[in-house]
């Protein structure tokens, strides 16, 4: 597979990722279901999340040679947590889209 | 002094970055422009507006090139006189300087070719000594002909040295405060990160709704935080890339004999020649070295290009040539150099693998120096920079906003006088960034010194940023907004709008045109971060203007991590 398209895939999961450690995090602001009552969902998140991270982790790998990949990769993790922050402050909707699992 | 640590944290990440924030800003804000320094040059110069190009035939092009170079006639009057033994006879002409040294070096970026030679001193006070007068030159690799020398590169001549140096060459002042800045910022990283009392539980929290100090430092943890890596690297690698050279010369004073001795071992055990022999000789095919250097960067599974060529001890029985590759492929700097015995064309030294401590020292600096070729990557390290700007400059805002109240009441003039440097730091310096290239296009292209003109307007339009933001800023005085920070949003988008438009009459390369008709993405890349600035400026603009009409309720939100802030 091209490099570009490794890219991107390691840009979309490690969006994914922060997405779903936000949305644990701030379940709240995000679901109307009170935070309290969504433990387990919450907490499925929480590890999902953080395999998507690791998975772009492993994408970047495959798109360019490790010295590289590292640095991207923690490139990317600051631009989808600043992404994600963006989208909880003033379209927290956003996020309800990208969740895995039927928890409303 | 203070009541506990967390305290005394506070206080020296306020107080120090207050006084060198100023210096950070522009740091990083021409750091993140000097991630395209080369596509800038390529703006700011529309007759190099061709492809990129790789290192030219050596016997057809360079040597012709080499051998017009002239030794710089500034760097002449400063330098011969100190090196030059009148004991021993008259001083050499400048034009009659022998020729040393000739280097070339290009990245897979760049359409020109920098060049430059050493000419040697013949009669020195220390014959043994690096006796060079210096002379450098841009070309055309496509024909060996010189762009003009007079013509600023904006980038890599401007904005690119203005990250590390502020331009201000005097004595390496420049140099030296901002690698003070830097050593500030790491600590002011680590303070910061101590006095955040919620680093992950607010990783993602920013409140634009809230109370404006609250909102202020949502945003600055927020972009703070999310860029940790990037922010504690750029800072450390800033200041390990000039450690050995400016900061700490030790090889320059201190340890000088030591390290001239090791000048002439390494040269004995790398086969290297040290100093010239005084034997005339000829030189051989360059090219055939080139294409040998590929054909063994190749066989060790390393295919590559030539990135910087340089060739010692010209026209002397010792001379040789270095080649090294390009590292448009890898983080670490260019390197792998095949060095050949410049009268025969043999190889005299491949060299080894490095060790794992130059490596990492390789791979650190070039993270920071960028040599590779990946878009994305050089995408990301201007998000990181220009996040770090809003890191500082809400880090101003807090500092004005928590105390202007206070001073209000008591009468102080203090936060006004923070309020009008933030202005003139924050948006004045992108007035300054933005108003050169419009003086680029504006001032005629045949005007003798026309880079001096650029610099004069720069520094001008600068200056001038600063006395209006502190005249505009009586409101501060009464706990009001600065109505300088909305006027300047407004100049920012005027000059952004106008660069545009000025780049499309003076040199027809027009948005359609450099996206979709011929496509030049160096310039169209320019054009469109103007385009999206002046945006983003109006927006701003805008959004102030409503905020000094309806000011919001002020007042902390959280007392106790506002009063540690």
């Amino acid at each position: 597979m091209p490099e570009s398209l490794w890219l991107i895939i390691a840009a979309v999961l490690s969006l994914t990722g922060m997405t779903w450690l936000a949305l644990a995090m701030h379940w709240d602001q995000v679901m109307p279901r009170p935070a309290s009552r969504a433990d387990a969902p919450r907490r499925t998140l929480r590890g999902f999340g953080t395999v998507m991270l690791a998975a772009s982790a492993v994408a970047s790998m495959l798109a360019d040679r490790p010295s590289m990949a590292v640095l991207v990769w923690f490139m990317l993790l600051a631009a989808s947590a600043l992404t994600v922050a963006l989208a909880l402050a003033w379209r927290p909707a956003l996020l309800r889209v990208l969740c895995p699992l039927r928890a409303h | 002094m203070f009541a506990n640590f967390r305290q005394s944290m506070a206080w020296l990440h306020t107080w120090f970055g207050l006084v060198l924030g100023y210096v950070l800003m522009s740091c990083f804000f021409f750091g993140a422009l000097s991630v395209f320094d080369r596509e800038i040059d390529r703006w700011a110069l529309p007759e190099t507006r061709f492809a990129p190009q790789p290192m030219p035939s050596f016997d057809k092009v360079l040597a012709p090139a080499f051998a017009r170079l002239e030794a710089d006639p500034a760097d002449y009057a400063l330098n011969m006189p100190a090196m030059h033994d009148p004991a021993k006879g008259p001083q050499t002409p400048r034009l009659s300087l022998p020729a040393d040294e000739y280097w070339a070096y290009t990245t897979h970026r760049d359409p020109v070719l920098a060049i430059g030679a050493g000419f040697r001193v013949p009669l020195a006070k220390d014959p043994d000594g690096h006796n060079h007068i210096h002379g450098n030159a841009t070309i055309d690799p496509r024909s060996g002909a010189a762009v003009p020398s007079d013509q600023l590169k904006i980038g890599s001549q401007w904005f690119y040295p203005m990250h590390y140096s502020l331009n201000w060459q005097w004595r390496n002042m420049g140099i030296f405060i901002v690698g003070l800045a830097g050593l500030v910022m790491l600590a002011a990283l680590v303070t910061g990160v101590i006095m955040h009392r919620k680093f992950f539980r607010e990783f993602f929290t920013f409140r634009p709704a809230k109370q404006t100090q609250r909102s202020l430092l949502d945003l600055h943890n927020l972009t703070g935080v999310v860029a940790l890596p990037f922010h504690f690297f750029f800072a450390f690698t800033g200041l390990l890339i000039f450690a050995g050279f400016y900061y700490f010369p030790v090889s320059q004073f201190q340890l000088k004999p030591l390290h001239d001795q090791h000048e002439i071992i390494e040269a004995r055990e790398t086969g290297l020649p040290h100093a010239r022999a005084g034997i005339p000789a000829p030189l051989a095919s360059v090219d055939a070295m080139m294409a040998e250097a590929r054909r063994r960067w190749a066989a060790r599974d390393m295919a590559g290009e030539v990135g910087f060529l340089q060739l010692q001890h010209m026209g002397d029985a010792n001379g040789y040539v270095s080649i090294y590759r390009a590292g448009s492929d890898r983080v670490a700097l260019v390197g792998e150099a095949i060095h050949f015995k410049a009268s025969t064309g043999e190889v005299l030294r491949e060299e080894p693998p490095r060790a794992p401590v130059p490596a990492l020292n390789e791979f650190l600096a070039g993270l920071h120096l960028q040599h590779f070729e990946h878009w994305l990557l050089r995408w990301l390290y201007v998000l990181g920079g220009l996040l770090g700007c809003v890191c500082i400059a809400t880090g101003f805002i807090f500092f004005v906003e928590k105390r202007k109240q206070q001073h209000a009441r008591s009468g102080l003039q203090g936060a006004r006088v923070v309020d009008a440097l933030a202005v003139g730091c924050v948006t004045g310096m992108i007035i300054a960034a933005i108003g050169i290239l419009v003086a680029n296009r504006l001032l005629p292209a045949g005007l003798t010194d026309k880079g001096a003109w650029e610099q004069q307007i720069f520094w001008g339009l600068w200056a001038l940023s600063f006395v209006h933001a502190a005249l505009r800023g009586a409101p501060v005085a009464q706990a009001r907004i600065n109505p300088a920070w909305r006027e300047q949003c407004w100049t920012i988008a005027a000059l952004a709008l106008a660069a545009v438009a000025l780049n499309a009459i003076t040199t027809g390369d027009h948005l359609l045109k450099t996206l979709f008709l011929d496509p030049y993405l160096a310039v169209a890349g320019v054009d469109l971060s103007l385009l999206v600035c002046a945006g983003l400026a109006i927006a701003a603009a805008l959004k102030l203007a409503r905020r000094e009409r309806h000011p919001v309720a002020m007042g902390a939100a959280d007392p106790v991590e506002v009063a540690n802030a």
